[in-house]
């Protein structure tokens, strides 16, 4: 049941960053791609499965609120999560540098797939998208990273200490 | 494939499987479902988490806004002094001209409780609904100008498409001259307000007000939309397009207005245009009836030419009897 409260209270805290306090960044320009950070920290912990599950309902319901291209976020969203956790068994965690590199690599993904359908035939904004995704993917690896350091100092242990996870071990 | 896999990958892969074709059926078919009753439950569901976070928000800012607040309290109340005795002469002088007077704006007002819309926020969730008056179609305002549009409305709660939403097209006039245009928000080659459509033989300067249109079916004129920043001329050749920074920061929205938009043109309009530069889509009428309404708009038309006919008669006998009383005036010797 722990890994289920957890998993609510995930989708409502990153629902809720998502809508008030990093909207307002957005507006300004730095976009914190919290589906995607959220997404690839769980699918850490919890493995592929959870990972999957956790994308899929962040993503549809950033879908539902877009109103257009219902289940391109899901889709995305979901297949990050399960790529993260099918490499929690193999990565070290713990490591920084790790953790930055995974966030970076599945916001990086995201925010390309999302310019995909904002660019529709107009080449002309190739340059500002593919800039805002840079940003993004910048300041969100940095935001994922700080996050679980925080925690780290927080909790007093790892976030990935006694962490359950689904996915066996290849 | 799935076969090959120990049980607890396997369970993955069809979990994920699973998730994967449900998202590729809603990217096929999900533009066809009615699923805007879901974000009224979404925003039912959040608009208690939404307010509770925005009240650390509310506290840290009060402070700084109250005392900004103050001094701009003072300095609306000298200039409603002067716009007072402005608009009384106004009144005046259009009961003259025989114009309509013009309706004052009634706001009503509201919370954004939410931004929504990746990356960018291009909608916003309110903290008024049906209950509260709001009807879709109502023009969404902040003390510095336009911010978008109430599109959907539930009981307690409703949404508003921004500025930044490149589906909301407005009518614009440039304040001093008039000169109208199409504003909308692109995204390419960068994100910005764009004034489309203004011919290349009217002047438009850097820095001029942009305000709402009296064309516009949707907003009511004259709320400032933004400034003028740069001007250039459109892929064809044969347009201006003009950029225009904002006057209301969507990026600080927090309280904002409601205002109904226009009234429509003739009380048994139907339908009102889906976008502002869309014609309108009349409902095909009965032939007798449109028979009946044709021959009534000839009428009108009829009627209205011949009281212009009349004004303009009017006018030319007093400016020749105030020509006749100049000249009698000037033929009086000192």
């Amino acid at each position: 049941m722990r890994p289920l409260g957890g998993f609510l209270v995930a989708v409502v805290v990153a629902m809720l960053l998502r809508s008030t306090a990093l909207s307002s960044l957005a507006a300004r320009g730095i976009i914190v791609d919290v589906l995607a950070v959220a997404t690839v920290i769980w699918a850490l912990r919890h493995g592929d499965a959870w990972g999957a599950t956790l994308g899929f309902t962040l993503g549809l319901m950033a879908d539902l609120d877009a109103a257009h291209w219902l289940g391109r976020h899901a889709l995305l969203l979901s297949l990050l999560g399960y790529a993260a956790g099918r490499l929690a068994g193999t990565l070290v965690r713990d490591s920084a540098r790790t953790q930055f590199a995974l966030v970076a690599t599945g916001v990086l993904v995201h925010q390309l797939w999302s310019a995909a359908f904002e660019l529709g035939r107009d080449a002309a904004g190739l340059p500002y998208l593919f800039g805002r995704a840079l940003i993004a993917t910048v300041v969100s690896a940095a935001f994922g990273t700080a996050l679980l350091w925080v925690l780290r100092g927080a909790l007093g242990r790892s976030v990935f200490a006694n962490a359950s996870r689904t996915a066996t071990k290849s | 494939m799935a076969s090959i896999l120990p049980p607890a990958e396997r369970r993955s892969v069809v979990l994920v499987t699973t998730y994967a074709a449900l998202s590729l059926l809603l990217l096929v078919v999900g533009d066809h479902l009615p699923v805007a009753w879901t974000r009224g439950v979404g925003a039912f569901l959040f608009a208690p988490f939404d307010r509770v976070v925005l009240t650390g928000d509310r506290l840290f800012a009060a402070w700084r806004e109250s005392n900004e607040l103050h001094r701009r309290i003072t300095q609306l109340e000298l200039e409603n002094q002067r716009l007072r005795s402005a608009g009384a002469e106004n009144v005046r002088l259009r009961e003259q001209l025989e114009l309509p007077v013009l309706r004052g704006m009634p706001l009503r007002p509201v919370e954004v409780l939410a931004l929504g819309g990746d990356p960018m926020p291009t909608s916003a969730t309110l903290s008024a609904g049906a209950r509260a008056g709001v009807r879709p179609g109502d023009a969404l305002v902040t003390a510095d100008g336009l911010v978008g549009r109430v599109t959907e409305v539930w009981s307690g709660l409703s949404r508003a498409a921004l500025l930044t939403d490149p589906n909301l097209a407005i009518a614009c006039e440039v304040e001093s001259t008039g000169v109208n245009g199409i504003l909308r928000f692109t995204l390419a080659p960068s994100p910005r307000l764009l004034m489309t459509a203004v011919p290349l033989a009217d002047t438009v300067r850097v820095g001029e007000r942009i305000v709402t249109s009296d064309l516009s079916l949707r907003f009511p004129r004259g709320i400032p939309v933004g400034r003028v920043v740069r001007l250039r001329t459109d892929a064809n050749g044969l347009m201006q397009e003009v950029e225009v920074a904002p006057a209301a920061p969507i990026s600080r929205l927090r309280h904002a207005f409601v205002t109904p938009g226009p009234e429509p043109l003739t009380p048994g309009e139907p339908l009102r245009p889906h976008l502002e530069n869309e014609p309108a889509r009349i409902a095909p009428l009965p032939i007798s009836i449109a028979a009946a309404a044709r021959k009534q708009t000839r009428l009108d038309s009829l009627a209205a030419v011949r009281r212009k006919a009349d004004r303009d008669t009017a006018m030319a006998r007093a400016v020749r009897a105030s020509k006749a009383r100049a000249d009698s005036l000037k033929g009086v010797p000192r």
